[in-house]
Formats: structure tokens, sequence, C-alpha cells
């Protein structure tokens, strides 16, 4: 009788406790999730940016910008009937359009420091590759007899690719060109970087101070690289960016847009460059500009 | 609104079926083991202190009637519980004059309050000793399983990048985190009471004889 009446006190006191323990678990997992979303405010997360990978065989314009596969060869433009091709993407993998296309018009359409973006996978050995054939096209449709020198010196230039296979040629420019369109150096640009290298080397340097970047963060280096390719217009402001290589680290993305749209507007365009606008490319690394 | 990518949920709503069973396990035994912790830590540490108050006033007092009512103070006490169960089997002996047949009847009844105590101190307690052996391996099945599925989306998806195949690894291991978490109070707590145990039974096995000789002799 005695053991009969405290075995009921002692199941109701141990489901008390068992009644405790669930509290105390759910109080805990509570406690979890509440430190989480506190620590996820107060170390926010960067806000994911999606840019366009666009490999475009080297414009008129685009004369600074240099190709760090390719040997920096010097080209020149042969006319600036050429327009640039569209952005090559991964999903899309069709005949490029020929001439301007309505991705291109929409995108300069846009306002100066909020380039347009579209999403792409990168994928740049196919798009080098698909703008190589472009190229080739569009040089056999120019005319042989052109009549000034920058036809001149292209033809010249075309011929020595032609004879030496890969690589990209020595340029007879004002200065070192960029934007030779993929391995082969089949490039289209313009040379012309005597002063625009002391404008790119300013430019950069400002870059830099506004690259608000810790490498710390990185969990590690590997691949961490960006490159990134900027339209500057006459009067400094930055048109347009567009990323030729992403790293895996989204937080080294962001940073490099944010520190570009923090320099716009730039210095104004030497006078050498007339009132067009000019590419030119950067290599972001945790180490710095290149 | 949280965000369903976030930590601890967000790991729970991307898990598998087999995964979620296994935690629900894991948590249904976390929570039976924190109870039984809690409910046996303050019967032990009761009986312990009640114990040895009891005895300190066994051998100060020699009048078992005396000893009989204070020991009515101590209700949680092993010791003085199997005191009183001798102390009533000594009182309900009609004919004293029969020493070796009251030392016998007085025996029994100690033993088998001693007995009776010795299961209600180790109630409970071998639950923890199963979670603790059977916890982890429970949370390695759920990993293993985890993992299994992981590999078998990194087959189908066809890409082995670290961005395809950390997610479900993170998700798989939560659960061999929720095993060790549920195992190791339970170690802790089962090899601490096992030690408090093992002391109130050899305090009952030294102090039963001492009991019945009491009764025997007294004047």
């Amino acid at each position: 009788m005695k053991k009969g009446q405290k075995l009921p006190y002692a199941e109701k006191k141990f489901s008390l406790w068992l009644i405790g323990a669930a509290a105390m678990h759910v109080f805990v997992l509570f406690l979890a999730v509440s430190f989480q979303l506190w620590d996820a405010g107060r170390h926010p997360k960067p806000k994911i940016v999606t840019v366009t990978l666009v490999s475009s065989p080297g414009s008129a314009t685009s004369r600074e910008y240099s190709d760090h596969e390719s040997a920096a060869g010097v080209v020149e433009a042969p006319s600036p009937a050429v327009a640039p091709p569209p952005p090559v993407s991964k999903k899309s993998v069709k005949e490029p359009v020929p001439e301007k296309s309505p991705v291109i018009e929409k995108k300069i359409a846009i306002e100066p420091l909020k380039p347009k973006v579209v999403e792409k996978k990168p994928d740049i050995n196919q798009a080098l590759l698909r703008l190589k054939e472009n190229v080739d096209k569009k040089t056999a449709q120019l005319p042989k007899p052109a009549t000034t020198n920058l036809s001149n010196a292209l033809d010249r230039l075309q011929q020595k690719v032609k004879s030496s296979g890969e690589g990209a040629g020595t340029g007879s420019g004002r200065g070192q060109a960029s934007s030779s369109a993929g391995r082969n150096g089949v490039g289209r640009g313009s040379g012309g970087g005597g002063t625009a290298d002391s404008y790119k080397a300013k430019i950069a340097s400002i870059i830099q101070q506004n690259w608000a970047f810790s490498k710390q963060l990185l969990k590690n280096s590997y691949g961490m690289e960006v490159y990134v390719r900027i339209n500057i217009v006459a009067d400094g402001t930055i048109r347009q960016i567009l990323y030729d290589k992403r790293a895996p680290s989204e937080y080294l993305n962001n940073s490099v847009k944010k520190a570009l749209e923090k320099s716009s507007p730039l210095p104004v365009l030497p006078k050498e460059e007339g009132a067009r606008d000019v590419w030119i490319g950067f290599v972001f690394t945790p180490e710095g500009i290149e | 609104m949280l965000d369903s990518r976030l930590g601890i949920l967000g790991l729970l709503s991307d898990a598998g079926v087999v995964v979620l069973m296994v935690l629900s396990v894991l948590l249904s035994f976390s929570i039976i083991s924190w109870a039984i912790i809690a409910y046996k830590f303050g019967y032990l540490r009761k009986s312990l202190r009640e114990s040895k108050a009891f005895l300190d006033y066994f051998f100060e007092v020699y009048n078992i009637d005396k000893v009989f009512t204070e020991s009515e103070n101590f209700r949680h006490g092993s010791l003085p519980r199997v005191f009183r169960s001798g102390y009533i089997e000594y009182r309900a002996l009609g004919d004293k004059g029969d020493i070796r047949l009251a030392r016998a009847r007085i025996a029994r009844a100690v033993k088998r309050e001693v007995n009776a105590e010795n299961k209600r101190l180790s109630a409970l307690v071998p639950f923890l000793a199963t979670v603790s052996n059977t916890a982890p391996f429970i949370g390695l099945f759920g990993t293993v399983w985890g993992i299994m599925n992981s590999f078998h989306t990194i087959g189908l998806t066809q890409s082995a990048s670290l961005a395809a195949v950390a997610p479900g690894i993170s998700e798989a291991l939560i659960a061999t985190a929720a095993g060790l978490a549920a195992a190791i109070p339970a170690v802790i707590a089962y090899n601490s009471f096992t030690h408090k145990i093992g002391v109130i039974e050899r305090d009952l096995e030294e102090f039963s004889p001492e009991f019945v000789a009491a009764f025997i002799n007294e004047p």
C-alpha cells in the first residue's frame, strides 16, 4: 500500500521533469536560432550581383583592354564600321549577330553607374573561340584596298599572325593595345597606349584607393581573380562594367563593383583619346589590381 | 520572416525524410535522457544526504524507538527506509522469545527492502547507458544516409564542385552532431549515477546486519 502510493508520486515527478526537459530543448533550439539571426544581422551577407560575361572581339573603342591569356598584341582598328559583336552567352550558343545587337544597344542606353546586368554563365574558351570565328569572318569581308593607315597596319598584322600561328603580334601603333580576341591573337582594336598607359595607371590607383577589401575574409585565395572591363566615356564617367571572369567569392566580386562605382567619375579622358569612350580592363586579385 | 536557408532551420528544411526521422529519434532520446538526469540527480543526492544523517543519528542513539521516530524525518534516504522495514517486522513479532526465528524474520524483511531499494536506485539509469551507446550510431546512420543521397544528387547533376557537394554533406552531418549532443550528457550522467548508486549499495550491505543486530540486542 505504501509502495502503491509512492509510485504514482514518482511517476508524476518524472513526468514533470520530462515536460521540463522538452521545454529546455525548445528553449535551446530557440536560443540557437536567435543567435544565428543575431549573428547574421551583425554580419550582413554581401549583396549578390549577377554580372555579364561578355567577350568582345576587340572593338574600336576597346583599345586599352589587355587580355592576360593572349600576348599583348598591338592591333589597330580597321574602321569604326566594325561594331562590337553581342555578348556571347553559354545558354544561347548560336551564330553571333554580326552587327549591333539589341542587347548592346540596351546596355548603352542604361544610366551611368547602373550597368545592365544580364545573367550568364562564364565560358571564356567557348566565347573566345566564337569571337575568333567572328573576327575571321569579318576580316575576310573587309575591303582589301584599304586606304587608311589603320587598315594597312591591320593587314600586315593579320598576315603576321597567320604566318606565326598562335600568339599575338607586336604592335606598331602608339602604344600597347589590348583586347586581342582569344588565344590566336587575332585582335581588333586600336593601338595608342602611350598616353593611355599613364591614364590607366592613374585610374588604377584611384580604384585601388576606393577598393575596400580584406584578404583575411577569403577562406582561400585559389582562383580569386576578377577580370573586369569598364567603359569610360569622355567625361570620365564609368558607363558600363563588364565581368569577363568572376571569382568564386561573391565578396570579392562585389567589392570590385563597389570600388568601381565609388571611383566614378574618373578623371576626364586624355585629349589624345578624342571624344570617344574607351574600354579599360583590370585584373583584381587579393594582392591588388593588375 | 526567417530565412529558410539560415543555419539550423535551413539544414532541417533541406534534410531528407530519413535524416529527419533520425533527428526525431535523437531528440526524443535527448529529452528523456535529460528528464532522467534531472530526476535521478535529485533522488540520489537526497538519498545520500539523508542516509548519512541517519547513520550519524543511529550510532549516536541506541534506543531503536527513538531512531525509528527520527527516521520519519528522512523519507527519501535508503538506509532509513531499510531500518523502518526492519523495525516494523520487529514490532510485528508476537513472540520474541525465539531469537533465532526473530533474527531470521527481521533479516528477511531487511533484505527484501534492500533489494527494493536497489531497484529503485537503479531504475531508469540503464536508459542513459542505452542512449550513450546508441545515439552516436543512430546519428552516424543519418549521416551516412544523407551523404549517400548527396552523392546521388551529385551524380544526377553531374557536378562535383564544392558548391554542389558541401550543402548535402553539411545537412547530413547534423545527424552526427545531434547524436553526440544526446550521448555526451548521458555518458557523463550515467558514470556519475553509477558511482553514487554503488556508494549507497555498499552502505546498505554493510549496515543492514547492524540494524538486525540492534533489533535483537534491544534491551
